[in-house]
């Protein structure tokens, strides 16, 4: 450890660690754009220079490493005077475009702005006229006007990717970003650098235009696209009175977890949680009676669902209810399914239908293309596919969760099977074929909408939670496996203490301690 | 598209390689190689140029566009580089540029129409004992006023 | 006392070829180190000579190589610094051009001092005819075996190497010029670590100016006394003066540190033409702050220019007559920095462009009361901020000239609207 002072206050530290971290580490923010906690100092935007006793000019924090003693002064007034001239040259040509800019709002620049207390421009000259609108990737628009040239994005494809689509052509003030002979950003993580930009000069056009950064509010969520378990942060809008459908996922950002994904997420969680946020989703709920399909209440559709249920039980053929789930289902759901079913009805036909695997890309995606598969096999449940002989004619009851059971053969051989089943029973969050075939179908909520964990291919078991709400009538899976044990007078007493989303998982990790591991 | 260098283009390369620990330090060099025998460096040569040493293009581009005697587009087959910078302005070295200027038509950065000249600008060429000065191609040039430049331009021809 | 070590033989026709090098003793140095000195006692001599760099920093050399680690299992290199651009600089190209094997013998003896078996010359780009010839000159010295494998028998390699650069004045910049020649964009690098332990390829590495190495042979043959006479006393030597603008006869001056700068450019340099007055000096090159013509009785060592407030640099002195506007002498400043800039960090890249616009401005009769004072802010908030030496070297010659001759650039806005 050393030991050194920060603006006068004693702080100890790491040995080698350098004065920015160690300022960090003390709760005190040093402003800075080229510096990136994952790639190698720069040192090229000068903001985050430093007065050290000792040292004849201001040095960088971001590359100076402490030594015993050292006397770092982060505020002095030639700090703040060197830092407000930094600022003052990167705005004479800086565009002051904030009112229509993305980024405003979270931009570092006008943040910087505010703390350094820059009032009048003297620039009376000729702002250097960049390209405003050059498409650098599926996605991605980068406006060099706004670029400040912290090269954040060049050394994120050069460090991390590797794959180099951007560089730094020209020099001096005609320095400019790009890519070469507009071969776009196409690398499986390119969103990353819309967040990694901290000016608006590199935007998303999913995004671009679309809200303001202000509406927001920002959830700490699982990405449930791989095994990976990436940490993100789910932007959500919460809707204008009376504009409908003003409620929405705008975005979806990494989180930075060491242990899991540091501080990137791939694009195919950071884009294709928002298709599934947005897209196909089931809104009503229905029976499909021959030709008749009506729409029916929650009240209506759970009681009747009970008492099918209840009439196999009084039988005692509950054995003849079958089930195909979704390792899709969090933690806490498969929990619930385990005790209502497994426990409490003695069912055996158990199966499991998730997305086929895809390519890993050795970086962050798995092939796994399920969230949860580690999380359902720890509680005891055996993955198998769907076997279509085994099932159909044991069957009388058959509860679907997820649409994934759709994709288990092309040919749709699923269809003519599932057709000699009397009840089938979808629960789902998205539309597919499947719903045609159902007697009745179930809107669930989609991950954003619920709480519960997941548990990822390393054995991590970590949260969601319920951000978004969704403009139509659903209702999260446990809501939905509770209410049909009360339905069918199921341990009332257990159950019915099970309605706070924290009793489940507290059931949970008491009967199985693996899930206790919830960081 | 790619371009093929010829077996002894690629051999002149491979000695220039050969004398560094990695074959991107090799860059410069290969760059001035392969201008010389083009002309100028357009997006084939630089893609081959990466390829032969390989690195990404981007990096070719980047490096291409960060030194000023590298062009990515054709020059005239006379450059005529005039310096105007400090000891060559003292020495009224702005009237060489303008007698250029006007005597060929054209504008500093501009090539001729028949492609024979270049007019550039350029900063010191560490020749500032005979200011005004300029380079025509490789070639100093030095101690020059009007009629200095009007035979230079005669021996061009 | 013949004033003359480096250049003494430059009017020699063919001196470029090794055998009327060889003629006038050539390669005398590189024996006498070599089979009679161990490396620390080369090293230890041109300490005691007070060699300081001719490139423009004017570090000691011998202190330099000895921060390079004796014992390493990386390769070492030397890099030469023959990117000449400061402006007003033509020295490195005199003696390269005359005198070759004069360099090569002094790559050879510090290569050895340091334990270095590579070198590179960095050449900037447009000495296109220069590198050429040392390229004739490096040929000429392997086939005599001066270089290559176990040089004059004693075991000790050297492969030299010309590597041209290709027009950008930053790689003379010691980081910049080690990433040009790793072949990237010439963008300084952060420092530390320094490239005597992080150089060239990740590898301890030597970066000396052309002029500096070529004292080395003198120093090897005469000692280090015979050395500091010829200079001052921590500053020992010859200079080079390069001697360009406003005088009768501008060109290169070899005379012994510590001559004032009255002397070079009235008695060395002929003075200024008939019917010109001094105006101002720049004494060692465009980044050193401008001397009023009152300020030339200046001793021109390190020591004495930097107390007067300026800097001795690559010693290239530029001389200004009283018919020139001190606002042309602004421009060409600031148009050579803004041009220069890498484009890196902020300061330099937004500043130097931004200082390059007021000036133009002024220059078109556009200028403003408080332009100067705009100047002056603008330059201090590069100087001591960037990421190298560039950002001061476009900020002193600004701040000087907008101090020292205010009054004129605030005639010169007079009556502009």
């Amino acid at each position: 450890m050393a030991k050194i002072f920060l603006d006068g206050k004693p702080v100890e530290v790491a040995e080698g660690t350098t004065v920015f971290k160690a300022a960090q580490q003390a709760g005190i923010a040093i402003p800075h754009f080229c510096y990136h906690p994952a790639f190698v100092p720069e040192g090229s935007c000068r903001l985050c220079l430093v007065e050290i006793e000792g040292s004849p000019k201001l040095e960088l924090s971001c590359s100076t490493v402490v030594r015993e003693g050292m006397k770092v002064s982060t505020q002095s007034p030639t700090v703040r005077e060197a830092r407000r001239g930094v600022l003052e040259f990167i705005l004479a040509e800086h565009p002051l475009d904030c009112p229509i800019c993305d980024k405003a709002g979270e931009c570092k620049l006008q943040d910087y702005y505010q703390d350094y207390g820059l009032t009048e421009s003297v620039f009376r000259e000729f702002k250097e006229k960049r390209e405003k609108k050059v498409r650098i990737g599926d996605k991605l628009i980068l406006d060099r006007e706004r670029c400040v040239l912290c090269t954040r994005c060049v050394r994120f494809l050069a460090e991390i990717t590797k794959t180099h689509e951007l560089g730094l052509f020209e020099r001096g003030i005609h320095a400019e970003i790009g890519g070469y002979e507009n071969e776009p950003v196409r690398n499986g993580y390119s969103g990353n650098l819309v967040d990694l930009c901290p000016v608006g000069a590199i935007t998303d056009t999913d995004f671009r235009f679309k809200t303001r950064p202000w509406f927001l509010t920002k959830g700490e969520s699982i990405c449930p696209l791989c095994s990976r378990g990436c940490n993100i942060y789910i932007d959500y809008h919460p809707g204008f009175p009376r504009v409908p459908g003003s409620a929405k996922v705008y975005r979806i950002r990494p989180r930075t977890n060491d242990a899991v994904n540091g501080p990137w997420i791939c694009d195919h969680g950071r884009y294709g949680f928002i298709d599934l946020q947005q897209k196909n989703r089931c809104q009503t709920l229905v029976w499909n009676k021959g030709e008749r399909t009506a729409e029916w209440s929650w009240d209506k559709v759970l009681i009747t669902i009970g008492e099918r249920v209840k009439a196999l039980r009084e039988n005692g053929k509950t054995n003849r209810i079958s089930l195909i789930l979704t390792t899709w289902l969090t933690n806490e759901e498969l929990f619930l399914i385990k005790k209502i079913f497994k426990d409490g009805l003695g069912v055996r036909n158990v199966f499991f239908a998730d997305p086929a695997p895809g390519p890993e890309d050795g970086f962050l995606l798995r092939s796994e293309r399920t969230p949860n598969r580690r999380g359902a096999r720890e509680m005891g449940f055996d993955l198998k596919a769907p076997d279509l002989n085994a099932l159909v004619p044991d069957t009388d009851i058959l509860f679907i969760f997820g649409p994934h059971f759709a994709g288990i053969s092309h040919d749709g051989a699923w269809k003519p099977a599932l057709e000699k089943i009397p009840v089938k029973i979808l629960v789902t969050s998205h539309l597919n074929e499947l719903a045609s075939t159902a007697d009745f179908v179930l809107p669930a909520a989609f991950l954003a909408e619920k709480n519960g964990t997941l548990t990822n291919a390393d054995g991590r078991v970590q949260k969601i939670a319920a951000i978004a709400r969704a403009c139509f009538d659903i209702r999260p899976e446990s809501q939905i496996l509770l209410d049909l044990a009360r339905e069918i007078r199921l341990d009332d007493s257990y159950f019915g203490a099970l309605s706070a989303p924290e009793a489940v998982h507290h059931e949970l990790v008491k009967e199985i301690p693996f899930f206790g591991a919830l960081p | 598209m790619s371009r093929e260098f010829t077996a002894d283009l690629k051999k002149r390369i491979e000695e220039i390689t050969a004398r560094y620990p990695s074959r991107q330090a090799a860059l410069l060099p290969v760059l001035h190689l392969v201008q010389g025998e083009t002309g100028f460096l357009s997006a084939e040569e630089e893609r081959a140029v990466a390829s032969i040493l390989g690195l990404p293009p981007i990096k070719v581009r980047e490096v291409v566009t960060f030194y000023t005697m590298f062009t990515r587009k054709p020059l005239g087959r006379f450059h005529l580089q005039v310096c105007s910078n400090l000891s060559c302005s003292l020495a009224a070295g702005e009237r060489i540029l303008r007698h250029l200027q006007a005597k060929l038509g054209i504008g500093v950065g501009e090539t001729t129409p028949d492609g024979k000249y270049t007019l550039t600008e350029v900063e010191c060429l560490g020749a500032c004992e005979q200011a005004p000065c300029m380079m025509v191609n490789f070639d100093y040039h030095g101690n020059l006023d009007p009629e200095k430049v009007e035979r230079i331009m005669e021996e061009l021809k | 006392m013949e004033t003359k070590v480096l250049t003494k033989d430059f009017g020699l026709d063919h001196l470029y070829r090794i055998g009327v090098y060889l003629e006038q003793g050539g390669y005398r140095a590189v024996k006498k180190a070599l089979t009679e000195w161990k490396p620390e006692q080369v090293i230890d001599e041109v300490k005691k000579a007070s060699l300081r760099g001719r490139g423009g920093a004017g570090f000691p050399a011998g202190l330099k190589w000895s921060f390079v680690p004796q014992k390493t299992d990386k390769p070492k290199y030397l890099c030469v610094n023959a990117d000449e651009g400061e402006p007003g600089t033509f020295k490195d190209r005199s003696i390269m051009a005359h005198d070759p094997h004069l360099l090569i013998e002094g790559i050879i003896i510090a290569a050895y001092a340091v334990g270095i078996h590579t070198a590179y010359i960095y050449i900037r780009g447009e000495y296109e005819l220069i590198a050429r010839r040392l390229e004739g000159a490096i040929g000429e010295a392997y086939a005599k075996g001066y270089l290559g494998k176990n040089i004059l028998g004693i075991g000790f390699d050297l492969e030299l190497y010309v590597h041209r650069g290709a027009g950008a004045y930053i790689c003379g910049e010691e980081t910049g010029l080690l990433e040009s020649l790793e072949g990237k964009r010439g963008n300084p690098r952060l420092k530390p670590p320094f490239p005597a332990s992080v150089g060239l390829f990740q590898s301890p590495t030597v970066i000396n100016n052309v002029e500096t190495l070529a004292n080395v042979p003198f120093i090897i043959l005469n000692g280090a006394g015979w050395f500091l006479e010829r200079g001052s006393p921590k500053d020992g030597g010859t200079r080079i003066f390069g001697v360009s603008g406003a005088v009768n006869k501008p060109g290169i001056y070899e005379l012994p540190v510590g001559t004032s700068l009255r002397e070079i450019i009235f008695t060395h340099a002929g003075g200024l033409k008939p019917g010109r007055a001094l105006k101002a000096v720049i004494p060692g090159g465009m980044s050193c702050p401008i001397f009023k013509a009152d300020e030339v009785d200046v001793k021109m060592d390190c020591d004495c220019v930097a107390a007067a407030g300026s800097m001795l640099g690559s010693g290239a002195v530029i001389v200004i007559d009283d018919r020139t506007p001190i606002l042309d002498v602004l421009s060409k400043v600031a148009k050579f920095y803004a041009h220069e800039s890498c484009g890196q960090c902020t300061p330099c890249r937004l500043g130097t462009s931004w200082i390059h616009k007021i000036v133009k401005r002024m220059a078109a009769g556009k200028g403003r009361a408080d332009d100067v004072e705009t100047l002056v802010r603008l330059s201090t908030n590069i100087k001591g901020r960037t990421l190298c030496p560039l950002g001061d070297a476009a900020a002193l010659p600004v701040l000087a000239i907008a101090r020292k001759f205010k009054a004129e650039l605030e005639n010169t806005m007079k009556g502009n609207a």
